[in-house]
């Protein structure tokens, strides 16, 4: 195991020209390896939180609309189209409206918390997971089904059959749900507030919040830091994501 | 234990596919469904098979219309039969869990969970025995490891078929099974077919194959155009038929559109005759 300590150090030691704009070394910021791992916790955290309550909530509408037709189906389909292209700012702005003191939420007390910060990442990765999953759904074809139902499977059973089919597809959805919330900083920032504690754990500052932060303080190198440690995150994330797809190849478990 | 379709009709988009037909299958006998394509032989399946329930008439399992039973019931009459199509629409799986999903969804959620589990951690115990054994008829008990969508389109039929014969069906329902086998495949399907009428299972089988129908059927129906022609025993249907549009069928001048060989008939009065649907396959 790394000592935390021994690293901030080791930090210190290699920041031999302290200043802007030089990689040589870099110093980090107060509060050293606890900050940048408590941020790494909050990232994580609230993506993951975000992710899979909108898997939770979009795996079923994805069925459901996949499942049937109803008219404006194609007016809905393209509704949650154009909800992945949502401006996360804007989606900030209304969550901070309605979770603020003053807005119909406000009793919740949610306004700059890291569950403000999942409704958020929520509202932005919703159109995202069920406009994947549902054209994954409707991908698996109607014999298929069929066979299900004649095999006496119930509605939940033929509901199963398709997501098992449609697994592939739903964990890019999954995947491409996380992307859109872990690379997220407009709305977090209005909503979640990007707050750190004096001893440096942060509360509501994200991997993305704190780049931000860094950014405009000219350290250009603790952001880079930062920037890499994001892009692991994502990549390990996406390799899991990648495994679980592979590994379900060829031995399904319909 | 009789399936049976009393004068029923069916229409997609005002489009009449079935017209008053009516069909029984009962323990050991074998009917095969014969008539042109597009004349609503698949339609009549799946109204047996309680996919729609037909916009006229009634389907009836021991006397009761499968329409009039709550979900419940209407599900556990589903669970006496089976139904294999001419697409095999096989599930992205190893093909003996293909085979054994008729029979998990038959057990509950439970049981379901427990054997999930015990494929997760326990030991490889094989597939159910109801599903090798099917396996074994269809001669794929090789394939059982292999995923199912990378079979051949024979093979993959077979597996179909097999599919719908674990669950031991009380009636078994068959759309074309020999559509895409070869001469000795088709042979080991109608022996299984045979076998599973020997053990006392009803079978309704769609063919085009008129000397399939004629080397199987206890009795053969002649559907045209959404209508029963002519039902009976092989014998009569093949060698005497009493309707000329059953010789003509029969003698391979009726096979795919009745408006052609129609045309300057003085045989030809059916009022229905003139029009072949092609919703319903």
């Amino acid at each position: 195991m790394l000592d935390p300590a021994a690293l901030l150090q080791f930090g210190q030691a290699l920041a031999l020209q302290p200043g802007p704009a030089t990689l040589q070394g870099f110093q980090l910021p107060e509060g050293g390896w606890t900050y940048v791992v408590s941020i790494v916790i909050v990232s994580l955290q609230v993506s993951l939180t975000a992710v899979a309550l909108s898997t939770l909530a979009s795996l079923p509408v994805a069925l459901a609309i996949g499942f049937t037709d109803f008219p404006g189906k194609r007016l809905v389909t393209a509704v949650i189209n154009t909800g992945m292209g949502f401006p996360s700012v804007v989606v900030g702005l209304v969550v901070l409206m309605l979770l603020s003191n003053s807005g119909p939420f406000g009793d919740l007390g949610l306004a700059f918390t890291p569950e403000a910060m999942i409704v958020s990442q929520f509202v932005l990765a919703v159109p995202v997971v069920t406009s994947i999953s549902l054209s994954a759904v409707e991908s698996v074809e109607q014999p298929v089904r069929d066979a299900a139902y004649a095999m006496g499977g119930t509605k939940r059973d033929v509901g199963l059959v398709v997501i098992k089919e449609a697994r592939y597809g739903i964990v890019t959805a999954v995947l491409a749900g996380f992307g859109r919330a872990i690379s997220e900083v407009g709305s977090i920032l209005i909503v979640g507030g990007n707050i750190v504690f004096s001893d440096g754990q942060s509360y509501t500052r994200t991997l993305t919040t704190a780049i931000t932060v860094e950014a405009r303080q000219g350290r250009y190198e603790v952001g880079l830091v930062l920037g890499v440690v994001l892009l692991a995150l994502v990549l390990v994330v996406n390799a899991v994501g990648s495994w679980l797809r592979d590994k379900g190849r060829g031995e399904g478990s319909v | 234990m009789t399936l049976r379709a009393t004068d029923v009709s069916m229409a997609f988009d005002g489009d009449e596919v079935l017209e008053n037909v009516s069909l029984e299958a009962s323990p050991g006998e074998i009917v095969t469904l014969v008539g042109p394509s597009g004349t609503g032989k698949t339609t009549l399946l799946r109204l047996l098979a309680l996919f729609e329930r037909p916009d006229a008439g009634t389907v009836s399992w021991d006397g009761e219309d499968a329409w009039a039973l709550g979900e419940d019931e209407r599900l556990s009459v589903r669970r006496r039969l089976s139904m294999a199509f001419q697409e095999p629409s096989l599930f992205n799986a190893p093909v003996a869990r293909n085979v054994a999903y008729g029979l998990r969804v038959r057990q509950g959620w439970a049981s379901r969970a427990r054997s999930a589990l015990g494929r997760l951690v326990g030991p490889d115990t094989g597939p159910p025995e109801a599903v090798a054994a099917a396996l074994e008829r269809v001669g794929l008990g090789d394939k059982r490891d292999q995923n199912a969508l990378s079979l051949s389109g024979g093979e993959a039929q077979r597996v179909a078929f097999a599919r719908a014969l674990a669950v031991e069906p009380e009636i078994l329902l068959l759309d074309e099974p020999t559509s895409n086998l070869d001469p000795r495949n088709t042979a080991v399907l109608e022996e299984a077919i045979l076998d599973a009428a020997e053990d006392g299972v009803g079978v309704v089988v769609a063919t085009h194959d008129m000397h399939q129908a004629e080397r199987i059927s206890d009795r053969v129906v002649f559907l045209l155009d959404g209508e029963t022609v002519e039902s009976g025993p092989p014998e009569r249907i093949f060698d005497d038929p009493d309707d000329p549009r059953t010789r003509r069928f029969v003698r391979g001048e009726l096979l795919y559109d009745a408006d052609e060989v129609d045309e300057g008939s003085t045989e030809q009065n059916s009022p229905g005759s003139g029009r072949v649907s092609s919703q319903s396959e």
